[in-house]
């Protein structure tokens, strides 16, 4: 399938034709080329930096509604419907109590809200507790508008710089850290035609540009001249540090194993070649996770910001917009990350399938889109009494989407695996954090790097992988997974007598599950 | 006549340990001025407890020995009570009470400690768990003090800490005494809880009709609760 | 670590000397909410007593006014009637198993789990509707009189708190089950601050820091008092290593109690007399019964209590203003005064990212420390 959403050429023919009509007809016709060159650029940075910043919005609202629902609190959204649903068959006339009559049109929708939505909840005695159903309501109102708000607060509070602290780093520290946080998407592609930057070597400025954060880190913390930041700073530096090297190795050898440093590359051999490096290299996925999200200084690998003992950690004393614009680069390097595992392991902008489909069905771009928008229309007349009529759509919808849409959604399920993880996990100690950093990822990493050196050199005669190896090293990835996550060292566990057991009444060798007969 | 199998009940095991108690405090403490007898809560279950006056001269020494001997080994609280009314060889008391619990420290089986579980009806003698009350009286003096018993139980440091804080009772020979409750900056010589310092209200001489006392009626004038 | 500070659980500073990350000495601060409760005290009448017990500590208000309604009848010589003392233990269990969800709830933030917060807040809502129910506010109750309790179980309690309390049961399982198996935690609870029975005891510290240490010692036991020993349960004890407790074993000795206490007051509502499901007015003797008003100079009582948090103690001499009415002096003792310079002394050799991770296992109220 061919990309038809194909920005750049666009873009190119578009400041050619501005570049030839312009500078073309006067003496200085032979510029038109590099102006022709500069406003291609400039529109590929303005798009990529406008797709970044508006898609943002997209993952901070993943954060909170999946945060939300994994920790079971409604949330404004979902308490709306308090107001019109009472508690134990109770109601609360609340309208009646305003002023001028005010409450009659409340009550009016209270009413019809009641007789749609209902009235009560499930469970009798215990309904203030929530029962993590959707209790009726089928929408979710947006809430991406919420960060928009957030910006505009950071926009207007107060940031002071602490009397004693060294003003010129104070004042560049978040300089540096949001200005190189924006320059990675430079070279961060989002479909072989949506790129602002593509060197030869993209993949090596990406991660040189990505390693300069931790020094506006430390800078800032140093220098805001307060015990609980200068913690906060050189923890955040010893531990971005110590992640650099296994993300780096690991990177690498998604690199060796496509063959090239370019990420066009990497995605176009992993497009290429049927198989995405995730199921190549599943122990890489693996690390490349678990660095990116010590380097992005998420829970479980929060302690440079650990609230409970250094307050907000290395960027406590910064305020306003240029507290505003850290926090906004925090979310950026996450993105970014993202971004960068659907490059580098779930094969970019390709369609799940795409090349399965492609082979099926040849010829599909426009047959597809028309039998598609035609079988939509059906479905939707006939109310969906025929389900099976529907089956094709995703199909269709999906051939027409552009690959860009495919990379940011492939992203965002990703974002939503960070916060599953950070909704489940404890801050790592920092002492812990580095010692698994040093002794047990970086072997691992060069450990995969091995393989990935073994796989590109002997297992593959270029051209498309025979379908037995990812499988084979798929199979084998969760089976060690597997047998990973079973409770390992049950006989420490066992030999921690747990007190009387509620539910079996005897005293006897227990481990965490024992609550559970 | 009833055949008893000599099986007691609890509260008879603990009036027998309680008694054994001052058994040996009169035997240990004879003409030193101590008393010692058994007292029973007044409500509730009637659970005895050994109450002990003990001279000021001697507290330490009796400190220790109910630690060493009699077991009490937690200190619960220690305080101080000031009776400027009160009888002339009693202006002051200081109130330790103490407890015996018996925690042992685990012992250890093959690597691991094995729990030490207690079966409270099958208690007896030493084991049973005691409630000491130990009351010393401190003549009228401007500089009320006390031994101190920092090196009995550490629970008794910050306890004498707070004591000479709030009530001015100093303990003789406590290491690094300071204000703990109030701020470190009280002015010497300030103890709240001696009766001549009165809080609004402490004897209720006039009646204001809020509680702020900025209002009172007209009406209400030289009346008093 | 200053009095500002977002979760110390309390207002109080903690100063800390650090050689790059290991502590190696700290001085706690105390007294920043010094209220001078027991001077206030001197010049109530008993029954007025009762709310400033309450805000004691504030998270666990019904066991600060218990021990000292049980104090003041052991003053006022006052006989409770069975079916009062029933219906206080299932006010005092309740709000132990409100106040462990709350140290709960704020012990995993401390670490860095936020999921675990909500959810125990969620449960903690479920206890606070029932204490509601009896006390008829959420947080403090002025639930106990002297010679009984203010009101009995209103009509169609013993259903809902059954119904909530198997509820509780099994959630508490989740919320178990997300600390218990996950390495991370037990890698930052476990082998952190070390703290041994008779060196707890000494120091005075009680209650389920010195349970988890390896000792069944329980006040409800030990120096029993109201309707404990009728009641079907059991003493929650761990079973350490051999360095002593650490976090972890504190952890689980409260989770474990909260299972007991929730227990108990299954219990207590099929074992009062009178029957859960009857209602008897304000006043009626089965509840309350008539106490005296005043206390001679002279008389003195005191109650051993065992709080949330460890053993509380009131003591309380009579003869005060009023002839009697009020209480010449009346001492608190706190256990979590104890309990922080001990838990300071604990954390010597540790990480300062383990401060929280032990101070937040002790279960610190400053409430009740400064009083």
């Amino acid at each position: 399938m061919g990309d038809w959403f194909t920005v750049r050429t666009w873009a190119s023919d578009f400041s050619q034709m501005v570049a030839d009509n312009t500078i073309g007809k006067t003496s200085f016709s032979g510029y038109s080329d590099t102006l022709a060159a500069v406003i291609t650029e400039t529109i590929m940075a303005v798009n990529v930096f406008a797709i970044i910043m508006g898609t943002i919005l997209v993952l901070l609202w993943i954060e909170r509604k999946f945060f939300a629902r994994i920790m079971d609190r409604r949330g404004a959204t979902m308490a709306i419907r308090s107001l019109w649903v009472g508690e134990g068959g109770e109601h609360v006339d609340w309208y009646d109590e305003l002023p001028f009559g005010a409450g009659k049109p409340i009550r009016w929708l209270n009413g019809l809200l009641n007789n749609t939505f209902g009235s009560s909840s499930k469970y009798e005695t215990v309904d203030r507790v929530n029962d993590r159903g959707y209790h009726g309501i089928w929408f979710l109102l947006p809430g991406l508008i919420q960060n928009v708000a957030d910006g505009m607060k950071f926009m207007t509070k107060e940031w002071m710089v602490p009397a004693k602290a060294d003003k010129f780093i104070f004042e560049v520290a978040p300089f540096l850290i949001i200005t190189s946080t924006v320059m990675i998407f430079a070279f961060i592609p989002l479909s072989s035609e949506i790129y602002s930057a593509n060197p030869e070597l993209s993949l090596l400025f990406l991660m040189a540009i990505f390693g300069i954060a931790p020094l506006g880190v430390f800078f800032a913390g140093w220098s805001s001249n307060n015990k609980y930041t200068l913690l906060g700073g050189i923890r955040s530096a010893a531990q971005l540090t110590a992640y650099e090297i296994p993300l780096l190795v690991t990177v690498l050898s998604v690199a060796v194993l496509s063959g090239s440093l370019n990420i066009i590359e990497i995605v176009e051999f992993q497009i290429s070649s049927g198989s995405w490096n995730l199921f190549l290299l599943p122990l890489g996925a693996a690390l490349f996770l678990i660095t990116m999200v010590a380097e992005v200084e998420r829970i479980p690998f929060d302690m440079p910001e650990a609230e409970a003992e250094l307050v907000e950690g290395w960027w406590t004393e910064y305020g306003g917009m240029r507290w505003g614009l850290m926090f906004a680069s925090e979310y950026l390097r996450s993105y970014a990350a993202c971004l960068l595992f659907a490059l580098f392991f779930l094969g970019g902008w390709e369609m799940p399938f795409g090349d399965s489909i492609t082979n099926i069905i040849p010829n599909q771009d426009l047959i597809l889109g028309s039998v598609g928008i035609g079988l939509i229309g059906l479905a939707i007349g006939m109310r969906s009494e025929y389900p099976a009529l529907l089956a094709p759509i995703p199909l269709v919808f999906m051939s027409i989407l552009p690959p860009v849409a495919w990379l940011l959604f492939k992203s965002w399920v990703l974002f939503a695996l960070f916060v599953w993880i950070r909704a489940s996990f404890h801050r790592i100690r920092t002492d812990q954090i580095l010692e698994f950093g040093w002794r047990w990822l970086l072997p691992l990493s060069l450990v995969n790097l091995g393989i990935a050196f073994w796989l590109r050199l002997s297992a593959w005669e270029g051209g498309e992988w025979p379908l037995f190896v990812p499988g084979l090293i798929t199979a084998i990835a969760l089976v060690v997974f597997v047998i990973l996550g079973i409770d390992e060292d049950t006989s420490e566990l066992e030999g921690r007598t747990r007190p009387y057991s509620v539910y079996t009444g005897e005293v006897g060798p227990a481990s965490p599950r024992s609550h559970e007969k | 006549m009833v055949f008893s199998l000599g099986i007691k009940t609890r509260g008879e095991y603990a009036e027998e340990a309680a008694q054994q108690v001052i058994d040996a405090a009169i035997v240990r403490w004879q003409g030193t001025g101590l008393e010692a007898e058994v007292r029973n809560h007044k409500s509730g279950m009637a659970r005895p407890y050994v109450y002990i006056k003990c001279p000021r001269n001697h507290w330490r020494a009796v400190a220790k020995w109910l630690r060493f001997e009699m077991g009490a080994d937690h200190c619960s609280m220690i305080t101080g009570i000031h009776w400027p009314d009160g009888p002339d060889d009693c202006k002051w008391e200081v109130v330790a009470h103490l407890m015996r619990m018996n925690v042992i420290n685990p012992p250890e089986r093959g690597g691991w400690t094995k729990q030490v579980i207690r079966d409270p009806k099958i208690l007896q003698d030493d084991d049973v768990p005691m409630e000491f009350e130990v009351s010393i009286s401190i003549p009228d003096t401007r500089n009320p003090s006390v031994q101190s018993v920092q090196e009995v139980w550490m629970g008794a440091d910050w306890n004498e800490k707070e004591t000479w804080d709030l009530v001015g009772i100093d303990f003789e020979g406590h290491e690094n005494m300071r204000r703990v409750l109030q701020p470190h900056d009280t002015p010497v010589g300030f103890h709240p809880l001696q009766r001549q310092h009165k809080i609004r209200y402490h004897d209720f001489e006039v009646m204001y009709d809020d509680a702020q006392g900025f209002g009172r009626k007209a009406i209400d004038e030289g009346k008093t609760k | 670590m200053g009095p500002q500070h977002p979760m110390t659980h309390g207002l109080w500073t903690l100063k800390v000397k650090v050689d790059g990350e290991t502590v190696v000495d700290t001085i706690p601060d105390l007294g920043y909410i010094h209220r001078g409760v027991e001077k206030i005290c001197e010049s109530r009448d008993f029954t007025k007593i009762t709310t400033y017990c309450d805000r004691l500590c504030y998270a666990s208000a019904n066991t600060w006014s218990h021990s000292y309604i049980y104090a003041a009848e052991d003053l006022l010589e006052v006989e409770v009637p069975e079916r009062a003392e029933y219906i206080r233990v299932i006010a005092v269990e309740l709000q132990r198993i409100a106040s462990h969800l709350m140290w709960l709830g704020a012990f995993c933030p401390d670490i860095g789990n936020l999921t675990a917060f909500v959810w125990c807040l969620r449960e903690r809502e479920m206890m606070l509707d029932l204490l509601q129910e009896l006390g008829g506010s959420r947080m403090h109750y002025n639930f106990p009189r002297i010679g009984g309790v203010k009101r009995d179980l209103p009509i169609g309690f013993a259903m809902r708190a059954r119904a909530k309390i198997k509820l509780f049961l099994d959630r508490i399982q989740e919320t178990e089950q997300l600390l218990d198996e996950s390495t991370v935690f037990l890698v930052r609870t476990q082998g952190v601050g070390y703290a041994k029975p008779e060196e707890m005891v000494n120091w005075g510290v009680t209650g389920p820091n010195v349970r988890a240490g390896g000792v069944n010692y329980d006040v409800r036991w030990a120096h029993p008092y109201s309707v404990y020993d009728q009641l079907d349960w059991d003493v929650s004890v761990e079973r350490p290593s051999i360095k002593g407790a650490d976090s972890y074993d504190r952890y689980r000795v409260r989770v474990d109690e909260m299972r007991q206490s929730a227990l108990m007051c299954l219990d207590a509502l099929n074992k009062i007399p009178g029957g859960a499901e009857t209602h008897y007015s304000e006043g009626d003797p089965m509840i309350i019964s008539k106490a005296k008003e005043r206390a001679e100079e002279g008389k003195t009582g005191f109650h051993h209590f065992e709080d949330s948090r460890g053993e509380s103690m009131f003591y309380m001499v009579g003869g005060g203003d009023q002839r009697g009415k009020h209480p010449y002096r009346i001492s608190i003792r706190s256990p979590m005064f104890l309990t922080i310079p001990y838990a300071s002394k604990c954390m010597i050799g540790y990480k300062v990212a383990d401060i929280p991770a032990i101070m937040g296992s002790f279960d610190p109220c400053i409430g009740e420390t400064d009083r």
